[in-house]
């Protein structure tokens, strides 16, 4: 096992490289520079090429990248020039963020999806599947911001229920509940799709595997349906929805984008986009970096957790 | 059998959701403490540093933390003594020289004097100094005339300027001028910028990222200690979620509020409303270069076809005013009060065109998405271009997020886009024009002059106006500027903002500037 | 993302279900979506004819009317431009991106993905790395990054949302190209010298075509979502061209002020996507080839039971353990109904071994299952007869009671023992939970006895075993594991189907003599179901030839295999080879067992007989017992001395 993840982990060094250098280049063909970020207004050329000049963003492009990747291969990911503070501060401090709340969505997600679908699939055609398959197409087919205007508005505005954005509450807040609480709305926005996409899967995954030979070999051992249903269809379903949760994990992280600006959710997916408009190029580099790293360890977990559900898989 | 399984899935779903619904019970409305001051800022701030930032909304946590040796007088945008008791000007203007206040500390309990003056200026302006690095200084050409800064004694401090420059006071009282703690810089470095020290009315507490920058008062501060224990900025970047906030008692003041929610605010006795003209002006640059707007009759027909009136009542609900001219209406002194805007006139409108033998030619018109001071950039945008299809010009609008924007319109409109929309916000009467209407503005000369105006005589004006040390003789000279643009209509001039800011009806003192600076030394909560 | 297709394509088979059209219509969900969406697409087309307001008029002083203000059904927006008609000129730009967006997605991804699938393993890891990244990339930020690269607009949002798309077609096509490309009639296709690009375009173009069709349907709603998405954050139409997410997006900014001005677009792009998916969910029931063979419905935990006539109610034979009166059982499916078990009668004494023999498809297996009501339903149900169980009908006894008897009384060994263990559970797992469920015991003692169980089927090294998956062991030490999973509780009936089919000769034999002496030991009876009268003559005391759903012949063992009556019996005695008689041929049976749907009237068996005549085409042909305990359902049995004239 250590050695399959280690082999992994070594297969994703090339991924994240060349993730690195997309980047680099997409973020230098976008016109604009930081300089003129930085001075708005007040970008006269002379002012631009001093803060380029300091920024070290006058050398020729491969040599900045050469030295950017030296850097980050010393732990060093330089210094954000929009907000002039360390890029791996920021970085972690808004990753940890978005964790919080992409990882509660995906908690919700998995659950939500997982009882829905074996609800649905154990009630095949009977009212409550065709319920539960009715409510997770709207689910699919609601644009997540605009879901997310709902809830605030409904929520928020109108009941005052629940706050409508932020992390913790503008003064005196802080503690667990008080996260939990501004956690609850945007939570439920990021994970509405990804449980209507797991949902669907596991009915048809527990629909695939109810009618094996092993189902009715757990049958006629005299088992109860219950036993049969979640102990032994569950399982084996499980394998085949386990790495689409890990696929979901990636949508989470990406739709995070809208519902951190939409709930002002302090996490990464916002600051990039912040980044992106102030091109701020080391920002954007050591953010899309740990998004795509907790991506690949995302789906790294979802591979390991099927190699320990099925046996098969262990070589 | 099955209602067996059944019911152990649902029962899974309900802990659940039991786990998230817990947390709804507990209360929504939070007030917030006696004493203390909660604000709603538009953005996380960049840094606390003066010398690093260049944005409004860090600016005004800045004016409470930091002064400067001199500051613009209550309401007005002219200087008056701060860290600088007094100061004289040598008769060719090149010397300014600045008594300092006496045993005023620095909030680390360093002492302000003459060489921690010249630290600040040495930090930002010398290639070579030791400091030079905790920078870079975005806004450093504000002092660009400053030759040396000279330590007289302890307490005396003299500017040699390259030359006659007459906004130096007032760039001084602009927060790039403001003073840091010298101490602080060299103790911080870099990070200084998430460490201030100064000598303001609040001394900085604690900055949680993304989440709120705390300040609490200064009992030793030389001009008498705030009322309030601490004034707490939260960072809450959507409009709508800032009026949320506001009205669910989450914040004690919001700035910038949304023209469309204003009314709701003004309605209610719970909340004061806060309006404040500031030196602020939103126009189109016309593309002078090249295309139809070559011609004057064309530029002026432009003018002539936008119903401002329209755009600043409806769109932006009475949160501006119409500009007449370059020179926004909160430079009392230097504002012509005899220019009047344009009218809106259509039929004059599609005479001129017709006079210019205008045929039709599609005009490209650059837009942003949105950006400081720029109001509704795209709102504004579809509305003008309503108004000249009215009169026979078919505009084709490009939107650009800003820094995009920023880069395309500061190259220079040339041969790209007839049309782009602009927004300044300034200190001083020469900023603008002088940066943005001189031939020498041009953008391959250094400047913003992106439509490429030239009239040698706005030119000679605005040299003049620049080095003239006496201010009714600038006035003077800016009118007659003011005039001649207005007459040649290199922009069509649309609007002036009035700041505006909701507070909760309990705070007292409070007051906007039309410095567009938040000074919160006065401010109590009942 | 919406959905993870991994149909599997089959080369299409015949279906004399309704056109695809008409199954569409009558999926009624997938009707109301057909309906919401032409509406939609009708009236966005028609947004140049409709008598509507200017779009774009913007009118300042009329603005944020509220919905039903004379002239605004739907209100104004900031600049008093009409919500109506920006709405329905927004739908139409919408749609044309989100289906613009789709194409090219699904036109490059499938290329990548069919070129992946078929190529060398090196251009497959080369492309699917460049896959990786792009899905490693947050989705949104990489079309931010396109969108602020090209320049804002809506053709240049188009792009990057197909960009962003094309790895979720790329993937899903490879895994499935991957899998055809390893099939046989590609190989056929490589040896007849044809081009890979030729195979590629020929043979696995027009199996992967549907799956890329499902994907699109499935995918389009979530585009038109992304589309909206980036004219939400401002970066798609501009203006004054409406699209629905830019409305959305500039209504954003006043949403707590004037909801409707963003309400009214957003429900519209739910409507949209919603109708989108509803039709994507029918389209896809229509050409997954899983779900249109209903191979998807659920079996339930027991047979249906539809016993239209009152139960038979003939005397029972003394002694019985087992006694099936009558029995029928029949698959439903669509209107068609296939007669599996056409009235079938048997019994089994304590202890004994009857064989139940026929060819695939005569009903032998539909027949033990239906016992224990291990037939799934849908679409199977038990339409009449009795089963008794020491005089019990099991037919009518309560679930909970046949739970009893599963794995305790009566146990099963199925054929395929690799597919019938659980392959997620040790073999120690699956046998203790077998005992568990019938005998009170810890769990220690459950495992001892498990332990016991594994040595007497004579498995080496037990205790090993016992940790191991069934993966990890040969097929006739699994089906040694089923047999002792049997064995497990006291069992009375054994009901073995098949249980030596999918074992190799030597392995067979082995299982038998085992089977035999423990069901000896324990005094078990066993129903033996069986294609090979090989394996009756080992085993069986007493066989039952079933052809078409009904018996045809029973009687002692050697008395069937030394005088068959039935023809069909005979063709089946035939068909075992013998050892030491290697000029003996084979001899298969001529022709294809009938369809039960669709029974000639007299003997079934008429078509292919070499005796029959006129006769056997009439009426029923009752089933005739003669003596020694013997039955046959033949006008014309044969002679007791025909065997050497038939072999021939």
């Amino acid at each position: 096992m250590a050695a399959y993840i280690f082999r992994r982990l070594l297969a994703a060094i090339p991924v994240l490289f060349g993730l690195t250098v997309i980047v680099f280049f997409i973020m230098k063909l976008i016109p604009g520079d930081p300089a003129t970020a930085i001075l708005g207004s007040y970008a006269t050329p002379e002012n631009v090429a001093r803060i380029n000049a300091e920024l070290g963003l006058d050398k020729p492009m491969l040599q900045q990248y050469v030295i950017w990747l030296g850097n980050i291969l010393h732990g060093d990911f330089g210094r954000s020039y929009s907000l002039n503070k360390p890029v791996l501060d920021e970085v972690l401090g808004r990753f940890s963020a978005t964790l919080i709340l992409a990882g509660t969505a995906l908690v919700l997600c998995s659950i939500l999806g997982l009882v829905v679908g074996i609800v649905s699939a154990v009630r095949q055609f009977g009212w409550a599947d065709r319920i539960l398959t009715f409510i997770v197409l709207i689910g699919i087919s609601t644009p997540s911001f605009f879901l997310g205007l709902l809830l605030i508005l409904f929520f928020a505005v109108k009941t005052r229920l629940f706050p409508a954005s932020g992390m913790y509450a503008i003064y005196g807040g802080g503690g667990i509940l008080d996260l939990i609480h501004h956690l609850t709305l945007p939570a439920i926005t990021l994970a509405i799709v990804a449980t209507g996409v797991i949902a669907r899967l596991t009915r048809t995954s527990m629909l695939e595997v109810l009618r094996q030979d092993y189902i009715r070999t757990a049958r006629a051992k005299g088992l109860s349906e219950r036993k049969v249903v979640m102990k032994h269809a569950f399982k084996a379903a499980l394998v085949s929805v386990v790495p689409v949760i890990g696929i979901q994990a990636g949508f989470v992280l990406g739709g995070a984008v809208y519902i951190e600006t939409v709930f002002q959710w302090p996490g990464i997916g916002s600051m990039l986009v912040t980044a992106i408009s102030t091109r701020d190029l080391l920002l954007v580099q050591g953010g899309v970096l740990v998004v795509a790293a907790s991506y690949v360890i995302f789906n790294l977990i979802a591979d390991a957790v099927q190699t320990m559900l099925d046996p098969r898989l262990r070589r | 059998m099955k209602s067996a399984v059944l019911s152990r899935a649902l029962a899974a779903g309900i802990v659940a959701l039991a786990v998230v619904m817990s947390a709804a019970i507990t209360p929504a409305r939070a007030q917030t403490p006696p004493n203390v001051l909660i604000v709603g800022q538009i953005a996380e701030p960049k840094s606390l540093d003066p010398a690093v930032d260049t944005a409004v909304n860090d600016f005004r946590i800045l004016l409470n933390v930091y002064d400067g040796l001199v500051r613009y007088k209550d309401g007005t945008l002219e200087p008056e003594p701060g860290l600088a008791t007094s100061w004289t000007i040598s008769p060719d203007g090149k010397v300014y020289t600045f008594k300092l206040r006496e045993s005023v500390k620095f909030q680390d309990g360093t002492p302000f004097n003459a060489e921690a003056v010249k630290f600040n200026f040495d930090r930002m302006l010398d290639k070579n100094g030791p400091y030079y690095d905790t920078g870079p200084f975005p806004l450093a050409s504000f002092f660009s005339a400053v030759d040396k800064v000279k330590v007289i004694d302890d307490l005396t401090v003299e500017f040699d300027l390259k030359e006659p420059y007459a906004p130096f006071l007032s760039n001084l009282a602009y927060p790039t001028g403001l003073i840091v703690s010298p101490a602080a810089v060299k103790k911080y470095g870099k990070d200084f910028g998430r460490h201030p020290v100064g000598t303001g009315a609040y001394m900085f507490q604690e900055w949680v990222s993304n989440q709120k920058v705390v300040l609490t008062k200064n009992p030793d501060y030389w001009d008498g200690s705030p009322a309030l224990e601490a004034v707490v900025f939260r960072p809450i970047t959507d409009a709508n979620t800032r009026v949320a906030a506001m009205l669910s008692g989450e914040i004690d003041v919001m700035v910038e509020v949304p023209p469309d929610s204003l009314s709701q605010f003004r309605d209610n006795p719970a909340f004061k409303v806060y309006e404040q003209a500031g030196p602020h002006v939103w126009f189109l640059i016309l593309n002078m270069k090249e295309g139809p707007f070559a011609d004057k009759k064309v530029r002026q027909a432009v003018n002539y076809a936008i119903n401002k009136e329209t755009l600043v009542n409806n769109v932006l609900q009475g949160t501006a005013t119409v500009a007449a001219g370059p020179t926004p209406p909160a430079f009392g002194w230097a504002y012509d009060k005899k220019l009047k805007p344009y009218p809106y006139d259509p039929e004059k409108a599609k005479e001129l065109l017709k006079e210019a033998g205008y045929d039709g030619q599609e005009i490209t018109f650059y837009v942003t998405e949105g950006g400081s001071g720029m109001l509704e950039p795209v709102a504004m945008a579809t509305a003008i271009q309503a108004d000249l299809a009215a009169v026979g010009m078919k505009v084709k609008i490009e939107t650009y997020e800003w820094n995009t924007f920023l880069s395309k319109v500061n190259a220079g409109l040339d041969s790209k886009a007839d049309m782009a929309e602009m927004a300044w916000m300034t200190n001083d009467p020469d900023t603008l024009p002088y940066l943005t209407l001189r031939t020498d503005a041009w953008p391959k000369k250094g400047g913003f002059n992106s439509g490429y105006y030239s009239n040698p005589e706005v030119d000679k004006l605005l040299e003049e106006a620049r080095t003239s040390t006496d201010q009714a003789k600038r006035a003077e000279l800016y009118k007659q500027m003011q005039q001649i643009v207005h007459d040649d209509a290199p922009w069509a001039f649309i609007a002036n903002w009035k700041q505006n800011a909701v507070t909760s009806a309990n705070v007292e003192g409070f007051a906007l500037q039309p410095s567009f600076f938040l000074m919160l030394q006065h401010v109590q909560k009942q | 993302m919406t959905d993870h297709t991994e149909a599997s394509p089959t080369p299409k088979t015949r279906t004399n279900r309704p056109g695809a059209f008409a199954l569409l219509v009558n999926n009624r969900l997938a009707a109301g979506g057909l309906l919401v969406l032409g509406v939609l697409v009708i009236t966005a087309l028609a947004a140049p004819i409709l008598p509507l307001a200017d779009p774009n008029a913007t009118a300042p002083a009329d603005r944020l009317h509220l919905p039903f203000t004379p002239n605004h059904p739907f209100g104004t927006d900031m600049l008093g431009r009409d919500i109506l008609s920006r709405l329905i000129w927004g739908t139409r730009v919408s749609l044309a991106v989100g289906v613009s967006a789709t194409l090219i997605a699904a036109f490059f991804g499938s290329l990548i993905g069919l070129i992946a699938g078929f190529s060398s393993k090196r251009v497959d890891s080369v492309l699917m790395r460049g896959i990786d990244m792009v899905m490693a990339f947050p989705y949104i930020l990489l079309a931010l990054s396109i969108v602020a690269v090209l320049g804002p607009g809506l053709i240049n949002a188009l792009y990057a949302i197909a960009v962003v798309n094309i790895p979720f077609f790329a993937r899903n096509i490879r895994g499935i190209t991957l899998g055809l490309s390893r099939r046989e009639f590609v190989d056929a296709a490589r040896l007849s010298g044809k081009s890979r690009p030729h195979i590629l375009l020929s043979e696995i173009l027009p199996n992967v075509l549907p799956v890329i069709v499902i994907t699109m349907s499935t995918t389009i709603g979530w585009m038109i979502i992304e589309t909206a998405g980036l004219s939400f954050l401002g970066l798609g139409a501009q203006p004054p061209q409406a699209d629905l997410g830019s409305m959305l997006g500039e209504g954003r900014k006043i949403l707590f002020t004037y909801p409707h001005v963003s309400l009214v677009p957003g429900v519209m792009i739910f409507a949209l996507v919603m109708s989108i998916n509803l039709i994507g969910d029918g389209v896809r029931d229509i050409l997954d080839p899983r779900l249109r063979s209903g191979a998807l419905a659920r079996p339930v935990a027991r047979t249906a039971v539809a016993r239209s006539r009152k139960p038979d109610t003939r005397p029972l034979m003394e002694a019985t353990v087992l006694d099936v009166k009558n029995l029928r059982t029949e698959f439903r499916i669509g209107s068609t109904v296939l007669k599996a078990v056409g009235g079938v009668d048997l019994h089994l004494m304590p202890g004994e071994c009857l064989g139940l023999v026929g060819e695939s498809g005569s009903g032998k297996s539909v027949t033990a299952m239906s016992i224990m009501g291990l037939v799934p339903t849908p679409p199977g149900e038990i339409a009449g007869g009795s089963i008794f169980y020491r005089g019990e009908d099991l037919v009518a006894a309560k679930d909970s009671r046949i739970r009893v008897l599963r794995g305790g009384a009566v146990s099963h060994v199925f054929q395929d023992p690799l597919s019938t263990l659980h392959p997620l559970f040790t073999i120690a797992d699956q046998l203790i939970e077998t005992i568990l469920a019938h005998q009170p015991m810890s769990r220690t003692e459950a495992r001892d006895h498990a332990l016991d169980l594994l040595k007497q089927v004579r498995i080496s090294n037990p205790d090993e075993r016992l940790n191991a998956y069934p993966h990890e062991l040969s097929g006739g030490m699994r089906q040694r594991v089923c047999i002792a999973m049997a064995l497990a509780n006291d069992t009375e009936i054994i009901i073995a189907d098949e249980p030596t089919t999918a074992l190799d000769v030597t392995v067979q034999a082995q299982v038998l003599a085992l089977m035999d002496n423990l069901r000896r030991e324990k005094n078990a009876a066993i129903l033996f179901i069986t294609h090979d009268f090989g394996v009756v003559s080992a085993i069986c005391d007493r066989v039952a030839v079933m052809y078409a759903g009904r018996i045809v012949e029973t009687g002692r063992t050697e008395d069937i295999l030394n005088s068959p009556a039935h023809p069909y019996t005979r063709k089946l005695i035939d068909c075992v080879p013998v050892l030491g008689e290697p000029e003996r041929r084979l001899e298969a049976i001529e022709g294809l067992p009938p369809s039960v749907d669709d029974l000639p009237r007299g003997c079934a068996f008429a078509p292919r007989c070499p005796y029959a005549d006129a006769d056997c085409r009439h009426g029923d042909i009752a089933l005739t017992a003669t003596n020694g305990g013997r039955a046959v359902r033949c006008i014309h049995p044969l002679a007791q001395t025909t065997e050497e004239t038939v072999v021939g």
